[in-house]
């Protein structure tokens, strides 16, 4: 018997240049309160009138009640958040991109914000959690007078400028999140042009969550003086938009500090710190004879093997692999070897799950019919009540009967019989709410949801043969090829390997294929989509020769590896204990790639624009948070004679966003510009707008908002419209158009309009429009598949939005919206 | 410029039955197009023309009931509709789909990507192709800047259906009443350029389905089949046409099932 693999020298992982991300150099107790606001002005050395203005938008922000109106923001826990974390020593800003700490800087390395800084933009900045991090502008600018500094920075260097416009456009009791910002803000950008100053290129700045459980909480103040002319941009992007778990790329969501894995001697054990880095380069995708175990790894990756020249002749001449020396493979040990030096036949290390841990409520009925529930059954509801229904072939009366004592067993009831002869089928059935509701928690619903509970996956061996069993009998069947051959087939992945995992416990290594999902156009014109479909078989007689037992580990040759470029961040992650490895798709690995956060975090920012007479501001926004984000913005300006103001807005990310950009239209002659876009998908709730406030004579606004509400998520149009008594010869349009490609996902539009005065010319146009099976038809005939085609439809919808971004948003956008259609329709 | 001449590929429709909500509209048709001809399919109102384009490209609405449609033996109704132009079919719209915010150069080049995969697209001989087919159509550039199909006149609509024609190269085009609602002009210019693209592109076949003989002086058909009632009911020259165009339709019966 082979040695355990806790028996090898701890790996030095110092190799593996992992950066732990949440160190802070600084950083506030979890919470908030008076203590914590005055901790917060204190550590950045702030004026009194500062201190003191956080401390009464404090008070406001406890008396404040939470809006009672827009999306549900109950979950909000304020208690959970840590309100200030910074990487850097507090008043230290980087001025140079070789100084930031490695980490950070690859993180903005890989958002391109160095190359941006050379050529596209006059100056940026980044915020990383609560602290600034780096802020640059080019020297023409400077010397033109223009500041862009974080706006920490400013309170400092220019306190005068700063006192005289801070806090005017938004007030602090404006809404509970603009209170809760000015107790705590942290970072964001303070930007005077001067008078007359064009300042040509945009200034940009970046702002980036990541840790979880700390707000964002930035503040921005843009000042326009007479007749300048500024840009700014601002980018906020998610954590890590897509993590490589095993074999497929994942949002951020599963793998968290405390949850159990299994190590390599299949032995439960506890995730103690997670870990994440960029990577660019190859990915090595390791295939087992099991082909529906295939794995991606970095290259240095360890992975727990016995190389085949270790315990086989030489390969012969003809290429293929050498044959096995006899009893070598028994004796031999599992060692680490790093993924990119693996080759084709060597032995991959599968360990058997060793967990167990009896249920006495799972006795053999309640097992038998999970297994036949898992092949036949079907939760639903007759006539209003609770049913499980099975469906047998006709002749399968052996297992009906089975099946039907195991259920008059559990239940106390009798199950009644359907036969449907012209189906060659039979039914059987019982109403019992305790049965329904014990199928759903113990094996799922629908074909591909069937899963089976962890209870059931850690029962002991014994019992689990129970649940196979019938689970066979229900849905395998049999067939001679050099031996017998047992297989099952099912369209949910989750439960191919569940079942893989139960063969496994029963000493036998069963191996699954995947067979990829297609069309298939029928003679009378129908189409049939196919799903992934898994079987998961093996052999008894002749035993599979590939696959080897080993001790407490089944020994898995690899059949091929490919390699292939991979660009994002991968993860990895420690676990408690002497043994730190893990398993990816049930194979021995030393680290992998794990996601990190799953707690929401919180962003309340607040802007404020000031357009002097003449000035032109732009301020446009492309927003990605990570899903998890509270997205809770005030954008204001104010446009004095003349000016114009223009926010081009872009929501896609966050769990709820709420956001109206607004322009005072204060000065006679001043416009607004205002366009907007919102793109929801599953668990999303994006509820933004516009204000325009028409304050004076001759003023004008024009207000676009385009939403996209796919997969369930939500779009919310929320507009204020007003004319105030005196401002005459005012022009307003406004136009919402939402698109719902689904039938599951849902847009609102709740317009306000105060007008008092008569001579006001204002229009409202909104449309709700679905993508047309004809558009679709007719992209397809140009040689589009379906998902191409509504991609396409999207992006045009989106295009007005699109051309007013720098190329790199766009193109951003672009992607984002792929990857968010992908399997989205049909 | 365009394909070199290919070996004759074939379009044989064979007893196809088709038919949208409940309702048969086409009742066995048989037809054998080559590709190097060009074919013009008339036929009075209802007689099924354009039931037939639709279902030989897949439209959703459309139920084939029995009968087959190969191109070249491959089995076309057992793909999916973006399959069977990456074959090489294409359909010309009578009544073309408006998509906004998609520009008619970002649509062209993604159609012809399509047509023609692998990384060695040639995108200069696509560019001098799409100018020379925009001179021929009396268009220039500034159409490519313009959403698909949005705020076009119905003429622009053809001539814009024309255009995605002659750039996918396509082995055969169908095309559904090009001529409908165009002045005498614009009919000229369409069959002009569909004739002068037909013959530039040898391996290209084309079915022109039309009601009025008017675009056939312009196209000269090799074969004109007839439709009445959801069958082929004459298949002729072009002589066939000029009769058409004199007697009507009226004394066209269609054959007695034969099934």
């Amino acid at each position: 018997m082979a040695q355990t693999v806790t028996d090898f020298q701890p790996l030095d992982y110092t190799r593996y240049d992992f950066k732990d991300p949440e160190t802070y150099k600084v950083r506030t107790a979890k919470g908030l309160s008076r203590q914590i606001v005055e901790q917060i002005s204190k550590l950045k050395s702030e004026p009194a009138w500062m201190r003191e203005y956080r401390l009464r938008a404090y008070d406001h922000f406890v008396e404040r009640p939470m809006p009672d109106w827009g999306p549900d923001l109950s979950d909000i826990d304020f208690d959970a958040y840590t309100y200030y974390a910074n990487p850097l020593a507090e008043g230290e800003t980087k001025r140079s991109w070789e100084d930031l700490p490695p980490d950070i800087k690859n993180t903005f390395e890989r958002l391109g914000i160095p190359k941006a800084e050379r050529e596209f933009f006059g100056g940026v900045g980044a915020q990383y959690d609560s602290g600034t991090v780096y802020h640059k502008i080019r020297e023409d600018l400077q010397k033109k007078g223009v500041i862009f500094t974080d706006t920490d920075t400013a309170v400092k260097e220019y306190p005068d400028i700063v006192r005289k416009y801070f806090g005017k456009i938004v007030p602090f009791n404006d809404n509970k999140f603009s209170a809760l910002n000015s107790a705590v803000w942290s970072g964001g950008s303070f930007v005077y042009v001067p008078p007359g100053v064009d300042a040509g290129i945009p200034l940009q700045a970046y702002f980036r969550i990541n840790a979880k459980n700390v707000g964002q909480f930035e503040r921005t103040l843009i000042i326009a003086d007479k007749g300048a002319k500024v840009h700014y941009i601002e980018g906020c992007l998610p954590a890590g938009e897509e993590v490589l778990v095993g074999d497929q790329l994942t949002p951020i969501e599963a793998i968290e500090r405390g949850q159990p894995v299994l190590n390599s001697d299949g032995v439960e054990t506890i995730v103690e710190k997670t870990m994440v880095r960029p990577f660019q380069g190859e990915l090595i995708n390791i295939t087992p004879v099991s082909i529906g175990n295939r794995f991606s790894l970095t290259p240095d990756h360890p992975v727990l093997c016995i190389p085949r020249a270790r315990v086989a002749w030489r390969p012969r001449p003809s290429g293929s692999l050498g044959d096995l020396k006899p009893g070598a493979l028994l004796t031999a040990s599992p060692e680490f070897v790093p993924a990119g030096e693996l080759q084709p036949g060597d032995f991959l290390h599968y360990p058997i799950n060793q967990t167990t841990r009896d249920d006495a409520s799972l006795g053999e009925p309640e097992l038998r019919i999970l297994g036949y529930y898992l092949a036949e059954g079907c939760v639903q509801q007759i006539n209003g009540y609770e049913a499980v229904t099975f469906t047998f072939h006709i002749e399968e009366s052996e297992y009906v009967n089975e099946l039907s004592r195991a259920i008059e067993s559990v239940t106390g009831k009798k199950p009644w019989r359907t036969p449907q002869p012209q189906k060659h089928a039979i039914t059987i059935g019982v109403y019992s709410k305790e049965l329904h509701a014990f199928c759903l928690k113990h094996a799922g619903k629908y074909a591909a949801g069937k899963h089976l509970s962890k209870a059931v996956m850690e029962l002991p061996p014994a019992k689990q043969r129970i649940v196979l069993e019938a689970y066979y009998n229900g849905d395998g069947n049999r067939y001679e090829r050099f031996g017998t051959v047992y297989r099952v087939m099912t369209v949910s992945r989750q439960l191919a390997f569940q079942v893989q995992e139960l063969q496994a416990r029963q000493g036998i290594y069963a191996t699954i294929n995947v067979r990829e999902p297609f069309d298939e156009a029928m003679p009378d014109g129908r189409r049939i989509s196919h799903q992934r479909l898994y079987t998961v078989y093996y052999q008894v007689g002749k035993a599979a020769e590939a696959v080897h037992r080993s001790g407490d580990a089944f020994l898995v040759p690899i059949r091929g590896i490919e390699r292939t470029p991979y660009e994002g961040n991968v993860y990895n992650f420690h676990v408690a204990g002497t043994n730190n490895t893990y398993l990816v798709k049930g194979f021995s690995v030393h680290n992998c790639t794990a996601p990190v956060y799953s707690t929401d975090s919180l962003h309340a920012a607040v802007v404020e624009v000031i357009a002097e007479p003449y000035a032109k501001v732009r301020y446009t926004t492309v927003q990605n948070w990570s899903k998890n984000v509270y997205n809770l913005v005030t954008k204001r300006a104010a446009a004095e004679e003349g000016a114009l103001v223009e926010w081009v807005d872009g929501n896609m990310g966050s769990k709820v966003t709420m956001k109206y950009p607004s322009v005072f239209l204060k000065g006679r002659g001043s416009r607004a510009d205002i366009l907007s876009v919102a793109f929801a998908s599953q668990g999303q709730i994006i509820d933004s707008g516009a204000k325009a406030v028409h304050l004076a004579p001759d003023t004008s606004s024009k207000i676009i908002s385009k939403s996209i509400a796919i997969r369930g998520g939500q779009t919310s149009y929320r507009g204020l419209l007003r004319v105030a008594k005196g401002a005459s010869g005012v022009k307003a349009a406004v136009r919402c158009d939402a698109l719902l490609p689904d039938d599951s996902s849902r847009s609102d539009t709740y317009p306000y309009n105060e007008i008092h005065e008569e001579d006001a010319t204002i229009t409202h146009e909104a449309v709700v429009g679905k993508i047309g099976e004809e558009q679709i038809f007719y992209l397809m005939s140009r040689g589009l598949n379906e998902s191409d085609a509504i991609h396409l439809i999207l992006m045009g919808f989106l295009a007005e939005f699109a051309k007013e971004l720098p190329m790199d948003y766009a193109l951003e956008l672009n992607r984002l919206i792929q990857l968010e259609m992908t399997g989205a329709v049909g | 410029m365009t394909t070199p001449a290919n070996a004759t590929h074939t379009l044989s429709i064979k007893d196809l039955h088709a038919e949208i909500a409940g309702k048969e509209i086409l009742k066995g048709v048989s037809l054998e197009v080559k590709s190097d001809e060009l074919a013009a399919i008339m036929g009075p109102n209802g007689s099924g023309k354009s039931t037939l384009a639709y279902c030989l490209m897949g439209h959703p609405k459309y139920k084939v009931t029995s009968g087959s449609a190969r191109l070249d033996g491959q089995d076309l109704l057992a793909l999916p509709v973006d399959r069977r132009a990456k074959l090489g079919l294409f359909l010309g719209f009578q009544y073309p789909q408006e998509i906004s915010g998609l520009s008619m150069a970002k649509f062209l080049w993604t159609s012809y990507a399509q047509r023609h995969p692998g990384p060695d697209v040639d995108t200069s001989a696509f560019d001098a192709n799409l100018s020379t087919h925009l001179g021929y159509l009396d268009m220039d550039n500034s159409w490519l800047k313009r959403s698909v199909n949005e705020g076009f006149s119905g003429g622009e609509k053809k001539r814009a259906e024309i255009l995605q024609m002659a750039t996918l190269e396509p082995i055969f085009a169908i095309l559904d009443e090009p001529d409908s609602g165009l002045d005498i002009d614009a009919v000229r210019s369409v069959g002009e350029t569909v004739s002068k693209v037909q013959k530039e592109s040898p391996g290209m076949g084309v079915l022109v389905i039309t009601h009025y003989q008017r675009i056939l002086k312009y196209l000269n058909p090799d074969r004109v089949h007839v439709m009445v009632d959801g069958v082929v009911a004459l298949s002729g020259g072009r002589d066939l046409a000029v009769e058409l165009e004199s007697r009507g339709y009226d004394w066209v019966k269609a054959p007695t099932s034969t099934s």
